[in-house]
Formats: structure tokens, C-alpha cells, sequence
């Protein structure tokens, strides 16, 4: 029961977060210098036709007003209409077409992400100080090190131009062909991964060690169980918190690097989108954008939350 | 808290600490380059030579040259320095707003903390690239709006920490000796609490560096930040993916320095951590 009532105090607080995160993403691109109306009608409009037009887009209300009008269209689906890109399709079918995309690389991404750091990182713990932990530490440091836009190029480089084994560009959409979207979406997923991965093996390694020190974890080996089975069920599941945590943390960064990575395979993400609009100085489709991609971190965070009460009811208690 | 340790016991585990002697050799090699280049480079970051483009790196042009013919190290050179600038003047700026906002939250608590530190975490929920491209739109272009947008993006993550580790020591004894003394509650902050708390938060500034050169990087690249002509490694880098296929060494070669830089300093952090707060040291060997 605790831990239902900790997850609706969960569910609120993030609700209450994305209506305010929505506002100032509102307030921030409405304090653009220019007018909409302008912007829409071009430079030569008749006074009148943009008196027209700001009546019609209630562009003369006060900014809580038109917030309050945006924010409750939005809670039915309806973000309004884009007025640049490939002429006035819907905002929502827009992100509709490009969210699914961008999920499947995002997902990818941490899928690969928290393969190579589980073995990178226990690996590393369980050899302490030996040539593997050596290896994989090193090998953690260079990787956070480099710019994942720019791995994807020489992944491009190595992988697609080298070998020819991926597509240098382009994304089979996962509806069209799962394996396609596999194939195609393996080099920028991997570009997101291994930067990510250096970062959470690096964690786990940290939280491994200091477990092992623990005095129950002592106490297990002074018991005679066997080193697996201490690791398995003293260590590991203790450790993982601080890892899940993380993976929490680290999700503002992993979309971020979409954002950019998209552009570089030319996925056509929500990222992608985002960016595009931007050019175009279309503000309403950055501004659902934008709000989608707060809603994605919300509600990563949310689970990572959820599984950090499951694994420690402590916490929920 | 234990005593505060002798600066020269933290300089002598930092200049014993392996991983800082590797992140010190790795900058000093970077800082010769940029030496080098700037003393005995023939070439300039801008003057174009048609007689030259797109070559291969060789003797003359270690790193070959660009579409117009420009030395490509010596232009890896001056945007280093461009692109360091921006990160830093961004970190620094952050690092301020947020220090201040968490030492404040942290050492008063309350209302006021509660509902700061809702604020920070909303910002914190902004994935990186959205949180700086919509600043990008509001301010325009260039090198100024990128810093700003790094300093945002850090302002969360100073306050995180200076927060939880002012309200870790609010209470030890000599703040409280402080507070029955009777100095005020700025200088209580300034002289008490900050000498204490400076070392993760420097640490977090190493790290932070490293990533503002990452996010200039990608901004200019995606074109929404630093703009051509300003020889910044992201605009360099985006020029580069333009004949990627004819000519990989641009984009490649830049990347990798941009990779040296960032891991000089994040091994010169990993190394300042080890120096500065032993009980991570201990723990993590």
C-alpha cells in the first residue's frame, strides 16, 4: 500500500512539474522579439489583416490566457498548427510521426548503454586493480570523453564507408520494418551508448567496490558462501540503486545527444524536428517539441523512482 | 567534518596521483601544440588558399586542409581557444547562479528551499540541446548566447551539490560558533561554509569544462550556436560533415582534439577529486 501512495505523491509532483516546465517553455518563446502576426503574414500585411489575425490567434489576451488556452488544447492532443513545415500539418501529427523514432533510437541507445557498462563495470569491480579493471576504466574515460556527434561520424567512417556493414544515412521507421529499424538505428544508437556506457560503468565500478567493503558483504565471505552467490544476492542488488539513479540522471544528457545525433544519421526524430522548426522560427512546434521532451525526462525519472522503491521499499516507506 | 587539510598534503596527492600526472601530460602536450602553432605557424585561421584544398594531412599541413584551402591545425588551434573561452566564461557563470542558489537553500531550508530546489529540479528536467536551443531563439545566435545557454544548463548541477553540502554542514560546530559570535549570515557563508564545500564543487567545474566545449561543439554543429567565420571547433566541425566522404581528415581530426582536450581535463578532474576529497579516494581505491 506505501508504495502505491508514494507513487500517486510521485505522479502528482511530476504532473505539477510539466504544467509549470510548459509555462516557462510558453513564457520564454513568447518573449521572442517580433510579432507572430508578422511572422505569419509576411512584412507587406494590411494593418487590418493583422489586426484580424491576432484576433483570431487571441493574440491580444494576457499571456495566462493564452497559456491557459494553449495548455488545455494541448491536454486534448492539439498543439496547434505549424506554420512553416510542409505547410500547415498539425504540430501533434507532426511529433506523432517523428516521437517513435526518436524513442527507438532513445531506448536503443540505453539498452546498448547498460549491456556494455554491466559488463564493463562489474568486470572492472571483480578484477580491481588488474589489467581488465585498468582496460575498462581507461577505456571509460576516453569514451566520456569524445563528442557523440562526432563518434557517429567516425562510426560512419569505420562501419558504413570502411566496411559497408550499416547505412551511413537515413532510418527504416520501426513500423515500416523492425529489423531495418534495427540495422539502420545501430550506429546512432551506438554513438549515444558508448559515451553514456563510460559513464554508468564508471558508477557501477565506484558502487561495487564500496559494497564489497561493506561489513554484511564481510561477514557473507567470513560465512563461507561462495564468491558468486555474494555477489549476486549481497552485492549486485545493492548496488544497482545508485546505478538506476544514474540512468535517471544521465537522461537530460541522453536526449540531448539525440537531438544532435539525429541530424548526423538524418533521423527523422523529434530532435530533428525540433531543430528544423527552430530554423524556421516555427515556435509552436519548438514549443511542443520542447514540452514533449520534458514530459520524456519526467516521466524516465518517474520510473527510475519507481524501480528505486521497488528495489529498496525503505525508500518508499 | 574532519579538519580542513594542508593545501600542499592535497597538491602532494595530486601531483602523486597517476591518473593527474597522465591528465597533466595530456593538457601540457595540447598547450605545446597550441604554442607551436600560434609561434610558427605559417598559415592563419581565415586567409584562404585556392591552391590548396582539400588536401590530406601531410608535413606541411599535419592535419591536411579545408575546403578553402585553410590549414586545418592551425584553424583546430584558434577554435580551441575560442571554444574553451566560451565553456569557461558559461561554467563560471553557472557555477556562481548555482553555488549561490544552493548555498542559500541549503544553509536557510524551508519554504524557500522547497521551493528553489523544485525550480532547479524542473531545470534539471530539460534535456540539454532543447533547454539550449530555446535560449538560442530568444537571444540569436553566437558565441555570448552559447555561453549563457551552458551556464543554464550547469546552474541545476552547482546547486545540487552546494546545496546538499551546506545543509551536510549547517550544523557542525564551527558554524555554529560562527552564528553565537555573532557574524552575519553572508559572511558566515563566505568564510564558514564555502572553504568547506569548494572541492566537489571544483571538481564539478573540471568535469563541466570538458562538456561546455562538447555542447559548443554540438550547438555550432547542428548550426544554432557559434556562427562562421569565428573559427569555434563545432563550426569547424560542421563545415567539415559538408565533404565528409572527400574529405574525412577535417571533421575526424578536429573531433579528436576536441576528444584530447576533454580528456585531459576530465582525467585533471578525476585526479583533483582524488586530491581534494579523500574520503572518495578512499573509497573508490
Amino acid at each position: 500500500m506505501k508504495i502505491l501512495l508514494y507513487l500517486a505523491v510521485k505522479v502528482a509532483s511530476s504532473f505539477a512539474m510539466l504544467v509549470i516546465g510548459a509555462a516557462v517553455v510558453f513564457l520564454l518563446l513568447h518573449a521572442i522579439p517580433g510579432d507572430a502576426a508578422i511572422a505569419a503574414l509576411g512584412e507587406q500585411a494590411s494593418p487590418s489583416a493583422i489586426a484580424a489575425f491576432r484576433a483570431e490567434h487571441h493574440l491580444n489576451d494576457p499571456l495566462f490566457v493564452q497559456f491557459w488556452a494553449w495548455a488545455s488544447a494541448a491536454l486534448t492532443g492539439d498543439l496547434g498548427q505549424s506554420i512553416s513545415l510542409a505547410g500547415g500539418f498539425s504540430t501533434a501529427s507532426l511529433i506523432a510521426g517523428s516521437l517513435p523514432n526518436t524513442l527507438f533510437i532513445g531506448v536503443y541507445a540505453l539498452a546498448l548503454a547498460v549491456a556494455i557498462s554491466l559488463l564493463a563495470g562489474s568486470v572492472a569491480a571483480a578484477r580491481h586493480g588488474r589489467i581488465e579493471d585498468v582496460l575498462a576504466t581507461s577505456g571509460a574515460i576516453v569514451t566520456i570523453s569524445m563528442p557523440d556527434f562526432w563518434l557517429g561520424y567516425v562510426l560512419v567512417l569505420i562501419f558504413s564507408l570502411g566496411l559497408g556493414w550499416f547505412p551511413a544515412y537515413g532510418f527504416i521507421r520501426p513500423g515500416d520494418s523492425l529489423g531495418g529499424a534495427f540495422h539502420s538505428g545501430f550506429l546512432p544508437a551506438l554513438a549515444i551508448a558508448v559515451p553514456m556506457a563510460g559513464i554508468f560503468s564508471r558508477m557501477l565500478r565506484a558502487t561495487l567496490l564500496e559494497t564489497f567493503r561493506r561489513a554484511y558483504v564481510v561477514s557473507a565471505h567470513a560465512m563461507g558462501f561462495g564468491r558468486f552467490f555474494i555477489f549476486w544476492h549481497y552485492v549486485f542488488r545493492n548496488a544497482l540503486i545508485p546505478y538506476v539513479t544514474t540512468i535517471g540522471l544521465q537522461a537530460r544528457y541522453l536526449l540531448g545527444g539525440v537531438v544532435v545525433v539525429e541530424r548526423v544519421f538524418g533521423v527523422p526524430g523529434i530532435g530533428s524536428l525540433m531543430v528544423d522548426a527552430a530554423f524556421a522560427r516555427d515556435y509552436g512546434v519548438v514549443q511542443g517539441c520542447a514540452v514533449v521532451f520534458l514530459l520524456i525526462v519526467i516521466a524516465v525519472n518517474f520510473m527510475v523512482d519507481a524501480v528505486c522503491g521497488l528495489l529498496d521499499p525503505r525508500r518508499a516507506g | 567534518m574532519a579538519k580542513r587539510r594542508s593545501a600542499s598534503g592535497m597538491w602532494h596527492t595530486f601531483r602523486t596521483n597517476r591518473v593527474a600526472q597522465v591528465g597533466t601530460a595530456v593538457i601540457l602536450i595540447a598547450a605545446a601544440v597550441i604554442l607551436l602553432v600560434r609561434l610558427f605557424s605559417p598559415y592563419g585561421p581565415t586567409g584562404n588558399d585556392y591552391m590548396n584544398i582539400l588536401r590530406p594531412p601531410s608535413l606541411s599541413h599535419p592535419f591536411g586542409t579545408d575546403s578553402f584551402g585553410r590549414d586545418v591545425l592551425t584553424r583546430v588551434v584558434y577554435g580551441a581557444q575560442v571554444s574553451l573561452l566560451i565553456s569557461f566564461a558559461g561554467l563560471l557563470l553557472g557555477g556562481l547562479i548555482g553555488t549561490v542558489i544552493g548555498m542559500v537553500s541549503g544553509f536557510w531550508g524551508g519554504v524557500l528551499d522547497a521551493v528553489t530546489m523544485r525550480f532547479i529540479d524542473l531545470l534539471y528536467s530539460f534535456p540539454t540541446y532543447v533547454l539550449a536551443l530555446c535560449l538560442m531563439l530568444l537571444l540569436g545566435y553566437g558565441s555570448r548566447s552559447v555561453s549563457l545557454a551552458i551556464a543554464l544548463i550547469y546552474v541545476p548541477n552547482f546547486a545540487r551539490l552546494a546545496r546538499s553540502m551546506t545543509e551536510a554542514i549547517r550544523a557542525e560546530n564551527y558554524v555554529t560558533a560562527a552564528r553565537l559570535m555573532g557574524q552575519s549570515p553572508p559572511r558566515i557563508l563566505l568564510r564558514e561554509i564555502l572553504p568547506n564545500i569548494a572541492a566537489p564543487l571544483l571538481v564539478q567545474f573540471s568535469a563541466g569544462l570538458g562538456f561546455g566545449i562538447i555542447m559548443e561543439a554540438g550547438l555550432s554543429f547542428v548550426g544554432l550556436g557559434v556562427q562562421p567565420p569565428t573559427p569555434s571547433l563545432g563550426v569547424m566541425m560542421a563545415d567539415g560533415k559538408d565533404y565528409f566522404q572527400r574529405g574525412p581528415w577535417v571533421l575526424t581530426l578536429t573531433g579528436l582534439s576536441v576528444a584530447w582536450i576533454i580528456l585531459g581535463l576530465n582525467l585533471l578532474g578525476d585526479g583533483l577529486r582524488d586530491a581534494l576529497d579523500p574520503q572518495l579516494r578512499r573509497r573508490m581505491s
